[in-house]
């Protein structure tokens, strides 16, 4: 090349990194996360905030004016591509909004950069396509192809990948500047979690519970894109919690606890809690006596180094398929007349808990579920279901309510496998020191088949097997519906709840503007008092919603949004019988 | 099931099922079929791996399953006759977690000589998608040529069923 020519092309180089750069929104800083609640017209980060309170302090958009809501921006985001075990790809994310600019993924990874600045036409700036091996990685996701979000760092968006990769992309342009194979589908692992970012680190988890691995939480240094620690959320040999797998057999090595929802975060004491999922084999706990830490838990981690500071195990030797993946929000509170920093979580298990976020004792907590039949309740020292005996290898819990070797087929039992509250998001209003809990209600029953050891263990079960030790069942005639709980965030005592006619997969947002939103799988997009639960607003898109409503301004206008798009649902909805498929940004304004 | 649910490819397929069974996988698809037939196997093939979503339950390879799907039985070593297997695909399996896909079943009696009402707890679940005859013939065809009395699937099948675009068959070289 010569030097001219190398000239022109730094001249134009130079042009273009100005240009880009005076249109760009301020670079993305731990500074700007910390105080992500100081911008209200964007969405920052995954859950709002780090204490994820999914909590927006815009209020244009009130009780009074939430009847004059209306559609006016709309765009196809795809992923409607089978692959694996599934036929399209789900919209679960939340999206993040950074300046009038939307940053999504669909199911497959697809990330879109989206202009919303007109506050009509949504002008695609750049997609980026991680051209996934759909076949390989659809066929060790157990519950669909899902990617619930990525995150911004500095000029850059990190995101993942089903299959198991972690991008860091040009925010400018959409160009992949690194990417790095974290999880391998080889054996099983996959990523469905948006990156949760701290200072320079990326942190996330492997997904892949019911296909015989072990868990693990990572940390990417996103300036070399390399790994900086790992820390398996099953203790190995001669670390604390290994002796709780009992079977003396090594069988911890495939014992599941997965990894699939963002965590939260408390600055103060630099502490972040991720909620930990169930243990393999699902349904076969005699595979696996003990209590089986850290499945069915929350770990408090420091984030430079991914030491466990404490653990909290919600549902121990777990029969049921009781994920405890979702957010833990982080409230400060007033309990008997002092200040106290609590980790909070309405667990798939169907009780609420608060949490002391130092030492992780139980501090309150009961059933937010209608119907809870596999425990009496939860001892109020300990916050242990009060059938938990830890002289016991297998716990029982309400006799019949799960499947043993002796008794296979399960009686009905509540909440359903699925919960309870699955991944979808609660949120928090401090104003009004109310939780709102989205739920799904009703019963299932669980079937179990004495697991085969992995072949790695003198058994027949292969990496890539579904490693469930049997299955979860739902009979056609029990009733199925959702609920929508506002919840004393201590106690968990039920202030208000509702009724909803579908189980809620889309999670919730609350508002200063005295307004809590939810959406729907009939595609209806819904807006409620946040004191009574009143029905205040509600709109229907045409297709399922599955995935988390967020709200930010442009130019001080207020805006609302939610993706809708299918999801793997099971069972279906006889009223839904015929619905089709769709993959949609849906906005609303005043 | 009665016969006039079993028309066209599958019809043919059964007429030669003793021809059909002697041979393989795709070699009875190419041989034993009119190029008719084999459209259908392939037709059922793509519908009992995307739109019906069979072998979310019952593994691509047929073998059977567990977890989220019930506890699946193999259809690799199933007893069942062709028949049976379109009535099962059709209606369902009462009292198990296999759906039905006939979108009138349990409207009328058509399955099993029961309505809702009769089935009651026992009544499937709705499939992934509703399937008309043509769709549960091919379905049932794909089956009984590459699936049903086969033995362990074997690295060609798995080429067969995902194509050469992916690791899915990885695994499975020798």
């Amino acid at each position: 090349m010569s030097s001219l020519r190398l000239g022109a092309k730094i001249a134009a180089a130079a042009l273009l990194t100005t240009t880009l750069g005076a249109a760009r929104a301020a670079d993305m800083t731990f500074e700007r996360a910390l105080n992500a609640d100081k911008e209200p017209q964007n969405w920052l980060l995954h859950h709002k905030n780090f204490q994820g309170h999914r909590y927006s302090q815009l209020k244009d958009i009130n009780a009074d004016t939430v009847k004059n809501l209306r559609l006016v921006q709309m765009m196809a985001l795809g992923g409607l591509a089978s692959g694996g075990r599934y036929e399209n790809g789900n919209l679960e994310a939340t999206p993040i909004v950074d300046d009038g600019m939307m940053y999504v993924p669909n199911g497959w990874g697809e990330v879109y950069a989206l202009d919303l600045t007109s506050g009509r036409k949504v002008v695609t700036k750049w997609k980026m396509d991680p051209g996934i091996d759909r076949a390989w990685a659809g066929d060790v996701a157990c519950c669909g192809v899902n990617n619930r979000g990525v995150a911004l760092w500095k000029d850059k968006v990190i995101s993942i990948s089903l299959d198991g990769r972690m991008f860091a992309i040009n925010r400018a342009t959409g160009e992949v500047v690194w990417e790095r194979k974290i999880a391998e589908p080889a054996v099983g692992e996959t990523i469905t979690a948006a990156p949760l970012i701290l200072r320079d680190l990326a942190i996330t988890g492997s997904a892949g519970g019911e296909f015989g691995i072990r868990g693990w939480i990572d940390a990417t240094d996103l300036n070399t894109g390399k790994q900086v620690w790992r820390t398996y959320t099953i203790p190995g040999k001669g670390e604390p919690g290994n002796e709780t797998w009992k079977d003396g057999k090594d069988r911890w090595q495939h014992g599941g606890a997965s990894i699939w929802v963002t965590a939260t975060y408390d600055a103060q004491a630099d502490t972040f809690y991720q909620g930990i999922g169930n243990a393999g084999p699902d349904y076969d706990p005699e595979y696996r006596p003990g209590d089986n830490k850290w499945a069915a838990s929350v770990l408090a981690m420091t984030p430079t180094d991914g030491k466990i500071k404490w653990g909290f195990q919600y549902t121990p030797n777990d029969p049921y398929d009781f994920d405890e993946i979702s957010e833990h929000p982080i409230i400060d509170v007033n309990v008997g007349g002092a200040t106290r920093k609590l980790v909070t979580h309405a667990a798939r298990n169907g009780f609420y808990y608060s949490l002391d976020a130092v030492n992780g004792s139980f501090v309150g907590g009961r059933a937010y579920v209608d119907k809870l039949t596999w425990s009496k309740g939860l001892d109020p020292k300990t916050g242990k279901p009060l059938e938990y005996d830890p002289s016991l290898d297998v716990q029982p819990y309400v006799v019949n309510s799960h499947a043993t070797r002796a008794n296979p087929k399960g009686a009905l039992k509540c909440p359903m496998t699925s919960g309870g509250k699955n991944w979808e998001p609660a949120a928090y209003n401090p104003e009004l020191n109310t939780m709102y809990v989205p739920s799904a209600e009703g019963c299932n029953m669980l079937e179990g088949k004495q697991q085969a050891d992995f072949v790695d263990q003198g058994g027949t079960a292969k990496p890539r097997d579904r490693f469930t030790g049997g299955s979860a069942n739902y009979p056609t005639n029990e009733p199925i519906y959702g609920g929508l709980a506002a919840l004393d965030p201590v106690t968990g005592e039920t202030k208000a709840k509702i009724k909803l006619t579908y189980p809620n997969w889309s999670g919730v947002l609350a508002t200063a503007g005295g307004l809590v939103f939810t959406g729907h799988m009939d595609g209806e997009i819904t807006a409620y008092d946040a004191k009574t639960l009143k029905e205040m607003w509600s709109f229907n898109v045409g297709c399922g919603i599955m995935a988390p409503p967020i709200t930010y301004a442009i130019n001080g206008k207020q805006y609302l949004a939610v993706l809708s798009g299918p999801h793997w649902l099971r069972p279906k909805p006889e009223a839904l019988k015929d619905q089709a498929a769709c993959s949609m940004l849906n906005v609303f304004t005043l | 099931m009665g016969v006039a649910f079993v028309r066209g490819p599958l019809r043919a397929i059964l007429t030669a099922g003793v021809f059909v069974s002697a041979f393989s996988g795709m070699a009875a698809a190419q041989t034993a079929s009119s190029a008719e037939d084999a459209r259908a196997i392939e037709f059922g093939k793509e519908i009992y791996k995307t739109k019906a979503r069979c072998q979310f339950c019952h593994k691509w390879d047929g073998s059977g399953d567990q977890g989220y799907g019930g506890n699946a039985l193999s259809l690799r070593v199933t007893q069942l006759t062709p028949d049976q297997v379109a009535t099962t695909v059709k209606c369902g399996r009462p009292a198990t977690e296999m759906p039905y896909h006939d979108k009138f079943a349990y409207t009328d009696k058509r399955c099993y000589g029961m309505t809702a009402a009769d089935a009651g707890d026992s009544k499937p679940q709705i499939g992934n998608e509703f399937l008309q005859a043509r769709e549960i013939d091919a379905v049932v065809a794909y089956l009984f040529a590459r699936v049903v009395g086969k033995g362990p699937a074997t690295y060609e099948d798995c080429l067969d069923f995902w194509g050469k675009d992916t690791q899915q068959c990885e695994p499975m070289k020798k």
